[in-house]
């Protein structure tokens, strides 16, 4: 018998408790199954499309994006070549935007531009179309991305919205919304934060969270997490007809 | 912003009883002191709809305006992801890429086929 694995028999290992599960099966689930089973009996896909797929829909995250923000503050021909060619870079990480097909996904478009924070300039990534974003370095969108909600008030409103994600700015920073396109997608290069110098790559990534990303968090020493309050929407507090913002 | 969809925004009766089901995700998993945000299928929804995309069978573009468009009347009241499944599979059907009595027989061989012993 294998040392420190068992399966709850009361056997030598006591210590090791199986994680907990979900022990109904829902009616979504049982949806998500049958609707895929419909969908390759008629010839719509594949069974081995979508294994690809989801193979790599679990492959991606955030991690990829937070190794070339970190490597392109430390090596600064590195970033150089980011910012000329950002899908060619990706490959020095090991971030192919071909796969999982050789010409990418049906909505991560194989042109990426990294746009770069300064002092004095901050960008955010929004879609106000859809909900495009750089899968392959970023991973799965967090469901606020996808919300009308977000990519109805960001252009109008950006340093409300970013308020609400806790995200002050001050007056002098100019804010730079880049909309998603079905031709770019776009990810942000945010300044390295003071407190850094002397950090490794693998420390530096630690820092680069999907929201800093995104642009709607900025990178700190000891904040490796998104974790952000929620707020519900709401029209500015003192908007005017000559403001440009809405006044109902 | 979104855009206009031509989406059919009737109520489905096959979806109109899975959503008032009640067993969505935020619901179950905190039953079962379950961490994981996201339900097991949720990866292989998104996988579908990108398989769809890729066979122009419903390109994305449509997809996620018709999304757009159920998500704030039909299904407003329903959490992420069982949302996007449900406006996917409404969009499915308006669509005829599937028929409804085909949906709710596979439903059940696929429950029967879970269950089983």
């Amino acid at each position: 018998m294998s040392q420190g694995h068992s399966h709850g028999d009361g056997g030598a290992d006591q210590g090791h408790k199986a994680a907990p599960m979900v022990e109904e099966i829902s009616d979504s689930e049982v949806l998500e199954i049958a609707v895929r089973e419909l969908a390759i009996e008629h010839g719509l896909f594949t069974a081995e499309d979508h294994r690809r797929f989801t193979e790599w829909t679990e492959s991606v995250g955030p991690a990829a994006g937070s190794r070339l923000a970190a490597k392109a503050w430390i090596d600064p021909a590195f970033k150089a070549r980011v910012m000329e060619d950002a899908v060619r870079a990706c490959k020095e990480i090991g971030i192919d935007w071909a796969e999982p097909t050789g010409f990418g996904t049906p909505s991560d478009y194989m042109n990426l531009r990294v746009l770069e924070d300064t002092p004095t300039l901050h960008h955010v990534i929004v879609c106000t179309l859809c909900s495009c974003y750089p899968r392959p370095l970023l991973g799965m969108s967090p469901e606020w991305y996808r919300t009308t909600n977000y990519r109805r008030r960001l252009v109008r409103w950006p340093r409300q919205v970013l308020a609400e994600f806790g995200l002050v700015l001050p007056p002098e920073v100019e804010i730079r919304i880049e909309d998603s396109n079905q031709k770019c997608r776009f990810m942000v290069l945010p300044v390295r934060p003071e407190g850094t110098e002397n950090w490794t790559e693998e420390q530096l990534a630690e820092i680069v969270t999907r929201d800093c990303m995104i642009g709607v968090a900025l990178p700190r020493p000891g904040r490796t997490a998104d974790v952000h309050p929620v707020h519900k929407a709401r029209r500015p507090v003192q908007s005017s007809p000559h403001s440009g913002e809405a006044t109902k | 912003m979104s855009a206009k969809s031509d989406i059919d925004l009737g109520r489905i009766e096959l979806l109109e009883a899975i959503r008032s089901e009640g067993k969505t995700w935020d619901v179950l998993a905190p039953r079962y002191g379950v961490s994981n945000p996201n339900p097991p299928w949720k990866t292989s929804l998104i996988a579908m709809c990108d398989c769809l995309a890729v066979s122009g069978a419903l390109p994305t573009l449509d997809r996620r305006h018709a999304e757009d468009e159920l998500t704030k009347t039909v299904y407003s009241d329903v959490p992420e992801p069982e949302r996007q499944l449900l406006a996917l599979v409404h969009t499915m059907l308006s669509r005829g890429l599937v028929a409804e009595g085909d949906l709710v027989s596979r439903m059940r061989a696929v429950r029967s086929r879970l269950e089983a012993a």
